[in-house]
Parts: structure tokens; sequence; C-alpha cells
């Protein structure tokens, strides 16, 4: 096991950039309002596309008239389905998506028809003069009825509106539990929450004009992605054309999340429009759009049952997961893997059981969002140990200190763990939140909870299957000494942009300044696979890395040779370059970058430009013990002709997981670590639940810029508190009830509590500079904390998130068998036995929409008051 | 989503105002603070030809004490500036309190109180976009004929959701209505019908241009209480306003008002009767939230559910019957 250091313990690093807390590169341009956001951009001709979208959750399109469409003036052009037919989808197993729907909508705000015209307002009214008729047709909205599906299947393909399920052994479970000396057992239910980023999608597509034949020739496309390679790849596909003569360019990104992490409708739908208009498109959503694009979290059913020996140790687990993945694959099959694999990798369990479902449904298609699959089962997981640790007498704290790994280890299901940080990070947050003192001896009301949980610093294995490096970065030099880093990693707020220019920076030894990012251009930057699963720290960072040594080495032999020194003998720093044998210790760093700063300015010495004279100067002064950067830099030039690196990664191949049907979903370089506790107060006469602090304790490694790390950290408590207390997706008759950030509620600044992020570094063989992760792995510990903390305010175990005051209140109120109070329809919040069409907290009573007389939900109403 | 095309009108004087609202009176909307009714346009609630924008007329913006002791509130007056008004804290804090928890900070810049006043009654069936309607075949209160909250209903339910006035019921507020006949004055009581459709009593040809709270109300002294999910944005899920006046150490009168689980502001009948004479203590408060309650019928119109905001109209007057009480030093 790798041992922890503290950043607080350890002694000063001798880093001159990393580990200190950096300004985001990209930060003045968004806080001044300078940085453009794809909806920013404009070309000459620009037109703007609008979609039509399905009022029916499930239906044949029989017939598209869009004749008085294009007729009303202003109107160029309008797209539908058969104008581009081919399939796509993000996965490659999922190609179930068109452009625009072919012969069926299957989920209301399905994509049916784009109109293009001048401006917005006659856009929208051109979709009004669209005749679509539709043969309506049975829909359906709950997975647990879609599963039993025989007919008028979502995707003919797919039987039982089964998309695909898994069922994995480990070990031997049923030892397990024949060996515990208690075992529990529970449904869980999260209902299904979405990203919620500010900026809503937006794309700008644009053929320019092949000079030879007059036609839509090389196409680009400005678009606010995640995954601009993919794009690119999808793009292809659908428009037929080779990837060649498509750049795809990622402006500014408002938050992602995940939710731009594969390939939204729109970024199709403007390239296809664009093509048949023969004019500039963009297509930006409104927010009720980015709601039905969705590719959020589904809602999940757990059945878990983990049973533990009286010293605390787990010796089994089995979980059956349904999710309601909505009508298209999407993310789907990661997703539903993800769920069963980190089941592993946080805790040494012996045996598990996993068997997961993924279930077409007419709704919005779910995807990836932060903490993609494992949190939903983690809020499960983390509720049932606590409810164990409770049942044998032991400390919640201490039951997850008795079910640690012992790294370096591969696990059960054979992921491979290096540097374990949780261990410090439990100890931390129970000495900061003063656990021992504190716990159980709160007032009435008030309570503590603990909960820990994980995440991959990147897939091992990419989407596609291909020795591919999944990260590939170049670094170009010029005789200014200005450095060029060119990485395909997307900046989507996260700070993989400045990530990227401190480990070159520190590298190189010269200052953040002397360092400008290209990012994220397909023609300009090589293939990177894009900013999903946590990846872009530990990758795209090993690929700088090497890129950055590649070059330092063409600069150290070229210096060496001009003081007659070894490379090897050579130290980088502070836009220096210092012969060790000349000046030993820090000491010695002083003067050369005091020189250097002279220089940095231009080049400019004594009001004149001499650079030429300069050197010749320096020549006649024979061999020196320093040079400046620059000096190094143009020397290096002088030999070697030109100052360029890459560098690439690839995950190793024993980091890339088992060998059963599913394994490749999983398996990471290296895995982060959470630990938290949260205080909560409990309103008891309205269930209403404040948390008052969170203190978040991560192992990301080594924090490379601590305060992006720190932010991180808050924004994923913060983001977890809001699935743990407020946001819910709610459903009526394949309506979404509340497509809006006014009615789906994500926390306001008011009801944000204190975080104490704690930074645990743990310093990973493999990562740059030994770091892993830190924006996804602290967001499932969140909801379990604040499940437990409840618990101990006031004695109700919570089974199903959100945690709205209805639910406490009727949880509360089960508890003491006071009047029964129908708060929620009959349904006992403490144990839900059925996953219920609309969610939770709107219990929708009345009259939805008229719907196909053999819906299933039309058969057994929900709640039976339909 | 684009704001439908009209003609913007902003006129300089309430008369001049009432000229436009009596040309366009076939399709004008009056624009004060604009929070609501922007993006309701936008959702295609509202496509008029004409928007009467009553900013730049400042002859009913401001509060104006009286030399009688009551006070005349303009009604482009914004929340922020009755929040934050020294008089009407000192005099009428009930009404303050309710200010300071309309939406969040920037829309109290915006909002004015004769906007909160007029607000349009709001149901999750209802303020949708147009594609969003459409798939829910429309509703009574908007181009078709069902009701999704209360089936086989012809009633619409939509749930008025303004925060103050519950607080102006309390202080029984009256307002000033100007229309091409002439002005007149009436309890705001009498200005909302109880119907979610239809739900205020004023001719698309006339404005609202005052508040007045009487002297009488300044011995009144109160609270607020606001069910919501967040601490800020959010419309009240459930609102109670309790003001009570106290002599010679017991209650000579109470007034309760309540909010977002009706069409319609009301203020609670009996309230006095239940606690005139009295000392307020808990079971007393809890009757008086049962009394609350009893009158309460919110149905699926928002977020939570019915029952539970219903428990919460009971609980919340309880808390303000109390909290009334501490004020008034019980």
């Amino acid at each position: 096991m790798t041992q922890p250091t503290t950043k607080d313990q350890r002694p000063t690093t001798d880093f001159s950039i990393i580990g200190k807390p950096t300004a985001m590169v990209d930060a003045a341009a968004k806080t001044t309002g300078v940085g453009k956001y794809t909806d920013d951009l404009s070309v000459p001709g620009m037109l703007v596309g609008k979609i039509l979208h399905s009022p029916y959750p499930h239906a044949r399109i029989r017939r598209i008239d869009t004749s008085r469409a294009e007729q009303l003036e202003g109107v160029v052009a309008v797209v539908v389905g058969k104008d581009a037919p081919n399939p796509y989808g993000i996965l490659p197993v999922g190609h179930d998506e068109h452009a625009l729907a072919l012969d069926k909508v299957r989920y209301v705000g399905d994509n049916v028809a784009c109109v293009v015209a001048i401006s917005e307002a006659i856009a929208e009214k051109a979709l009004e003069l669209i005749d679509v008729d539709y043969e309506v047709l049975p829909a359906y909205f709950d997975p647990e009825e879609s599963m039993k599906a025989t007919s008028d299947l979502i995707h003919d393909n797919k039987p039982n509106n089964l998309e695909k399920d898994y069922h994995h052994i480990f070990g031997d479970p049923d030892r397990g539990f024949a060996e515990a000396d208690h075992v529990a057992e529970a449904r869980f239910i999260a209902n299904e929450v979405t990203h919620a980023a500010m900026e809503p999608h937006s794309t700008l597509a644009a053929f320019e004009i092949d000079p030879h034949t007059g036609k839509p020739g090389r196409l680009t496309v400005w678009s606010s992605t995640q995954v601009p390679y993919y794009l690119q790849h999808k793009l292809s596909l659908v428009l037929e054309m080779p990837m060649a003569q498509i750049r795809v360019i990622k402006p500014l990104v408002g938050g992602g999340f995940g939710g731009k992490s594969e390939v939204i409708p729109l970024e199709i739908i403007a390239a296809v429009a664009a093509r048949k208009a023969q004019a500039p498109v963009k297509i930006t959503y409104t927010r009720e759009e980015v709601f039905w694009a969705h590719r959020g979290r589904p809602r999940t059913i757990i059945d878990l049952k983990t049973g533990v020996k009286s010293d605390g140790r787990i010796t089994a687990v089995k979980a059956r997961v349904v999710q309601d993945g909505g009508a298209y694959c999407s993310y789907g099959v990661v997703t539903i893997l993800y769920s069963g694999a980190l089941l592993g990798a946080l805790y040494d369990i012996p045996n598990i059981q996993y068997d997961g479902y993924r279930v077409l449904t007419n709704k919005p298609a779910c995807g990836a969002m932060r903490g993609h699959g494992t949190v939903n089962v983690r809020f499960a997981f983390e509720s049932q140990l606590d409810e164990l640790a409770a049942k044998i007498a032991m400390d919640p704290a201490e039951i997850r200190c008795r079910n640690l790994l012992q790294p370096p280890c591969i696990t059960v299901n054979g992921l491979r763990v290096q540097s374990y940080g949780l261990p410090e990070c439990i100890e931390k947050t129970v000495e900061r939140s003063r656990w021992d003192e504190r716990k159980g001896k709160l007032p009435r009301g008030r309570g503590l909870g603990i909960a820990c949980s994980h995440y991959v610093s990147g897939a091992a294995n990419s989407i596609i299957r291909s020795d591919m490096p999944h990260s590939t970065v170049n670094i170009k030099i010029d005789r200014d000494g200005g450095v060029v880093v060119y990485t395909g990693a997307s900046e989507i707020g996260q700070g993989s942009d400045t990530m990227t220019a401190q480990i070159a920076a520190e590298v190189l030894g010269c200052s953040l300044s002397r360092v400008r990012v290209i990012a994220a251009d397909t023609d300009l930057t090589p293939i990177d696979i894009g900013s999903y699963s946590s990846r872009v720290t530990f990758m795209a960072g090993n690929a700088t890395l090497r890129a950055a040594n590649e070059v330092k080495k063409l600069i150290a032999a070229a210096a060496a040779k001009k003081m007659d020194c070894q490379p090897d003998d050579l130290v980088f720093r502070e836009d220096a370059v210092v012969s060790r044998n000349g000046h030993v210790g820090t000491a010695a760093i002083g003067r050369p970058a005091e020189q250097s700063s002279a220089a940095t300015v231009s080049g400019r010495v004594e009001g004149q430009i001499l650079r030429g004279s300069l050197q010749q100067k320096r020549k006649d002064e024979g061999p020196k013990d320093q040079m400046s950067f620059e000096e190094a830099v143009v020397a290096a030039i002088d030999f070697h002709g030109a100052l360029t690196g890459t560098g690439s990664y690839a995950p190793p191949p024993e980091a890339r997981g088992g060998k059963h049907k599913g394994a490749g979903v999983g398996p990471s370089p290296a895995y982060s670590y959470s630990a938290q506790v949260a205080e909560v107060s409990v309103d008891e006469e309205t269930g209403e639940v404040t948390v008052h602090k969170v203190w978040a304790a991560h192992d990301c490694g080594r924090a490379l810029n601590p305060v992006s790390v720190e932010g991180q950290i808050i924004g994923s408590v913060w983001m977890g508190m809001g699935q743990a207390l407020t946001e819910e997706m709610v459903w009526k008759d394949g309506m979404l009830m509340n497509p809006g950030l006014l009615e789906y509620r994500s926390p306001s600044s008011v009801e944000s509590p204190e975080v104490e992020p704690i930074i645990v570094e743990s310093i990973d063989p493999e990562g740059p500079f030994g770091a892993k992760e830190c924006s996804e792995g602290s967001l499932a510990a969140t909801i379990p904390a604040i499940a437990n903390a409840i618990y101990d305010a006031v004695g109700i175990r919570l089974h199903e998130s959100p945690f709205t005051p209805e639910r406490v209140l009727a949880a509360l109120r089960a508890k003491r068998n006071a009047k029964a109070l129908n708060l929620t329809e009959g349904v006992d919040p403490t144990s839900p036995t059925r996953f219920r069409e609309h969610g939770g907290s709107l219990w929708f009573k009345g009259k939805g929409p008229e719907r196909h007389p053999l819906d299933p939900s039309r058969h057994e109403p929900a709640g039976g008051t339909d | 989503m684009s704001l439908p095309q009209f003609k913007l009108l902003r006129p300089r004087s309430v008369a001049e105002a009432i000229e436009h609202l009596v040309k366009h009176a076939g399709s004008v909307r009056v624009l004060a603070g604009g929070t609501d009714i922007i993006p309701s346009m936008r959702q295609k609630l509202f496509e008029p030809e004409c928007v009467v924008d009553l900013r730049a007329i400042s002859e009913i913006r401001g509060i104006k004490p009286q030399t009688d002791g009551s006070v005349e509130i303009g009604t482009l007056t914004t929340i922020r500036t009755i929040e934050r008004s020294d008089f009407l804290r000192e005099h009428y804090p009930v009404l303050s309190e309710a200010a300071g928890t309309v939406a969040s900070p920037v829309l109290r810049n915006m909002g004015t109180i004769g906007g909160n006043i007029c607000l349009d009654t709001r149901c999750l069936w209802y303020n949708q976009s147009l594609t969003w309607r459409k798939g829910c075949g429309f509703c009574i209160k908007k181009d078709g004929d069902l009701c999704h909250v209360a089936p086989g209903g012809t009633k619409c339910w939509a749930a008025f959701s303004g925060d103050t006035p519950p607080a102006l019921l309390c202080l029984k507020a009256e307002i000033e209505i100007v229309g091409p006949n002439g002005t007149r004055r009436v309890p705001l009581a009498d200005f909302y019908t109880g119907l979610g459709d239809n739900y205020r009593n004023l001719q698309a040809n006339e404005l609202l241009t005052r508040v007045f709270l009487p002297a009488s109300s300044k011995d009144y002294r109160g609270v607020y209480r606001k069910l919501r999910v967040r601490g800020s944005i959010d419309y009240p899920l459930a609102g109670v306003a309790v003001v009570l006046k106290r002599s010679n150490g017991h209650v000579s009168d109470a007034r309760i008002g309540i909010t977002a689980v009706n069409p319609a502001p009301l203020l609670v009948g009996g309230a006095a009767e239940l606690l005139v004479g009295k000392a307020v203590d808990e079971a007393l408060a809890e009757a008086a939230g049962d009394l609350a309650a009893k009158i309460s019928k919110p149905l699926t119109t928002s977020a939570l559910t019915p029952e539970y905001r219903r428990e919460m109209i009971r609980v919340f007057t309880k808390r303000a019957v109390l909290a009334a009480a501490q004020v008034n030093g019980n």
C-alpha cells in the first residue's frame, strides 16, 4: 500500500508550478464576458434552426407534410428524417438514434423536423405549419412494466424493451451470506436527475463551398461538447463524409457534467440542416429542450442485500439494479455496468452478485452524469452499511475501516487498485467533524452521518475498442520562447487547460505565462477521446507530461552542449536552465531567474532587439553554467532545426480488467477516494432537512492545483446535495412536469451548506506527478452521508431519494404510528415497493394527456387514483 | 423561445395609459416589472398586439405616508423598495417580511407590488411552453377545455401564488383602480374572484394604481411564513400571514391570510372569534392552524403533494400565530 502523505504534513515539495493554488487560465475571459461560448458565435449568412418535437410519447409517423412551412416567407429549408437516415449512437452497440425521426417517435420531445429560417420567430411560426400524422402507440413509462412488454416494442430489435442485462457472480455470494452474522435486505429507489449545466447546448454548423464543384465541401462545427472527436466521428457516419472533411471546434463550454459527453441530437441536426439550407445554421436549445435531450442519471431501483460478520467484515453483497433508461441506448450499457463494477474497489468485498437491467421506456434517454453509474447504488450501499453498523452496535466510521482494501491489489471483480487514500479520508473527516465526541450526542433533530465513495480516473478501455492512445498532446516551442501545447482535451470549466499548462510549465521549468494551450479543435489538436469519466488529468495530463519531457530532452541536449556538461546535470526551473555542477542547491536559482525576466520582455536588451548578437556575445564568453529559458530554446532550435514534442497515453494492459462479459467497464488506471461527514437537522413537524455542514475528504493522488481540487469537491458535494434533497424529474404519462430551472430545483446559494474540503494525497504511481481525478468521486458520498445523518437525527431510514419534506414527514409519521396522513398517496416512503410512474414529490392524481387505450399505465394506474 | 411580436407603448401618465388600454382593449397586456409576463409571453400564454409598459409613469411609484397616519403605495413601487422601507418596517412589518420572501433579490429589484397583487395564477399544466401544452392537450385556463388537476371539472384551480397579498389582506388593504369611467377604491379582498382562470375583478381597460393601508392596521403586528423547497427563487407552495392586535395582555383582534393553496389569497374566517380575548398558547395556535387548513384546497398545481401542502398550512399557521404573539410581546 502506498503510504499516503497529506498536503498539510508533507515537506515543501520541489515543484515550482504544480501544487500551488493557480487561477484558471481562462478565468479572465469568463469573468469579464469577453469569452465566447457557442451561442455567442456568428458567421456571415448564418440562419437559425428550430426543432419540431413530438407531442406523443410513442407514435408511428404516417406522414409529414412540410409544404405549408416551406412556403412561409423567411423559411429557407425544412429538414426531416429522410434527409439523413443513417443511424448513430455514442456506443458502437447502441446505434439507435437518427438525426430526425424516420418512422417513429419514442418520447415527448423526440425530434421530428427542423426548420431553418432567417429568424427564431419565423422558425417557430413555421413549426406550427408542419403537419404530422401520428398513429399513437401504447407507451411504457415504468421500467418494470416495460420489461413485460411483448408488443409495440420501443425498438423492434430489443425484446421486452430490455436494452441490456448483465449477470455477474464473483466469489461465492451464497457462502458469503451463509457466513454472515447479520444480513440486511431492502429496496432503494433513486429518482431521476439531470445535469442542469448553466449553458444550454448550442451548435453552429457551416459548410465551405467546394471551389471545384460549387457544392458544400468541408464542414466546420462549433459545438458545446465534451467530446469533439466523437462528434466528428458520428457526423461522418450520418453525413457520409470522411472525417478529414469535418472540423469540430469546441468554444468555451458552460458546464457539462456528462450532458455534453455524447453526440446530442442538435449537433447532428444543425449539420444536416446546414447542408440542406446551403448556409450556416445555428441551433441553441431552450432549457426545455435541454431537459428533453437529457442524458442524465436514470431513475434506479436497487434491491440490495449485504451480509456482515459481527466484527463488521462484509461477507457478501447482492444487488439487483433496474435502470429506467429512456427511449434510446445512449451510454446505457456502460451505466448499468458501472453500477455493478463499482460495487468493488472501495471496500474489500469477497463475494459479489450483480444483476443489472437497463430498460427502455418512452422518456428522454438517460446517459452519463457526474459519478456515472455509481451514485445511486452507492446511496443504497452506504445506507445499508450504516443500518448494519447499527445492528452490530458498531460505529459507522469504524465499520468502514474494518473493510478496507490492502493495495496494491486486484479486487474480486478484476479492478486493480494501487493508490488508496480512503483510510486517511475517513480519519480526516472523523477528526475534523469531531465525530467521536459528537456522533449520537447532538440534540434531538440534529445528526451526523458518514459515507464513502470512489470513482475512476478515466476508463481503462475506451468506448471504441482499439489500440489507439486515449490522449495525445503536441508541444511546439519557437524562438520567442513561447510554449504552445496542443491538446484535444476539452476544457468544460473543470480546469483542463490550466492543468495542461501547469504540467507543461512544471516540466519545462518555465513560467505559466509562457504557455498557451490550444485545445479541442480537430484540425489543430491531436486526438483525445474527450472530457468524461474524469479521465483528463490522468490521461491528457500524462500525455502532456510525456510531450513536455520529450521537448525538455531536446533543449537539454543543446543546452548541455553550450554549457559543456551532461544533459542529466541540467535543472529546468523558473525560466532558467542551470547546471547542477556549477550551482548546487536552490539558492543558486535566483540569479538566472532575475536575468531571464529582463530577457522575457521580448528579448529586448539595452533598447535593441539583439537576439543574434546576444548569442554571439554569449559564444564569446565561453561555456556558462546557466542559461535563460529563451537562450536554451534558441540553442535547441539552432541545434535540432525545430522544437516539437509529442506524448501520448494509453492505460497499461494490467489495468484493463478481467475477462468476463462486461469486464471492460469499471477498470481504471487509478481510483479516487472520498469520505464525507454531513451534519443535518430535521424539522420534525414539517419534514424539512437542513444541511449545516459537510466535511469532505478526497484522495486526488496529488493536488496539481489545490484551489481547483477544492472547487471540484465543493461542487460535487453541492450537486450531491441537490440530488439528496430537492432535485427530481417528475413525470405524468410521459410528460416531464418540471422542464425548467424554476420547477426543477437545484439548490440555491441560500441553502448551500458550509463545505470543508480536505485534500488527501496518496501520490499514485502512474498519475502525472501522482495525480488522480477530483471532479466526480466526491458526489456519491454526499447522498448517503445526508441520509445517514437524517437517521442519526430523527431515527428514520429513507429508502427513496430525494428526501423531500413530504417523504421525510411521512416516514416520521409512519415511525410514530401517528395519524395516518396520506402524504404520498399510500406509498410508505420508508419502503418503496414499486417504481411509481410520476416520481414522488409531485404526485399527479390528475388527468394526464389522452394516451393510447392499451397503455400499460392505463391498466394499472399508479397509486390507484388515475 | 422568442417573444411574440407586439407593439410596445410607453405612456408617461396614468391617463395616457388608460387611453392606450381603451384603444387596444381587444388585445393588450400591461407590463410593470415584467418578471412574470415576459416568460409567459415566451411560452405563448399571452400574445397581445400591444404591451403597455408602465415603467415611465412616476405618479404611481413610491411609498407616501399620509397625514391621517395611513399610507399610500404606488403600484409601480418595487418589491425591494417595500422590503427596505423603514416606514413600512416600523408600521407594517408583516408586509416588509412578506416582500422579503418574494422570489430572489434580482427579481425583487424588478418586480412591483402591483404586479405581485395582479400575479397570474399558476399551475404546472399551464406555465409551460406552447409545445409542452400541446402534448397535454391544453387546459381550461388556456386554449383548452380540460382540467388536468381536477379531472372532469369545469373550474380552473390554478393557484394564486403571490407572497404579499396575504399580508395586505391582513392589513385590510384597499386598492385604487382607474378606468375610462373614473376611479374606484375597493377592498383588496374583493379584487379576487376565487376562480383560477378569471382570477381578478379587473377590466381590460382598467389599471391598478395605488394600494392603501389604513392607519388602524398599524396596531397589528405579525409575521409571514412561507413554504418553499429552496430558500430563494421559489414561489410559495403555501404561505401564511398572521397579525394580532393586543390590549391588556390578551388578543383583541386577529387576522390570518393564506396564499398559494387556492385560486385566490384568502382571509381565514373565524380567526378573530377564535383568538380574541385569549392568551395565545400551543393549543390555541393549533386550533388556528386547523381553521386555516380547513379552507385551503391545494391541488397538484405545483411541487409537493396537496396533502402535504394543506398540512403545512396547519403547521405554518400554528407557528405564525405563536410567532405573532411573540412579536406582540405575549
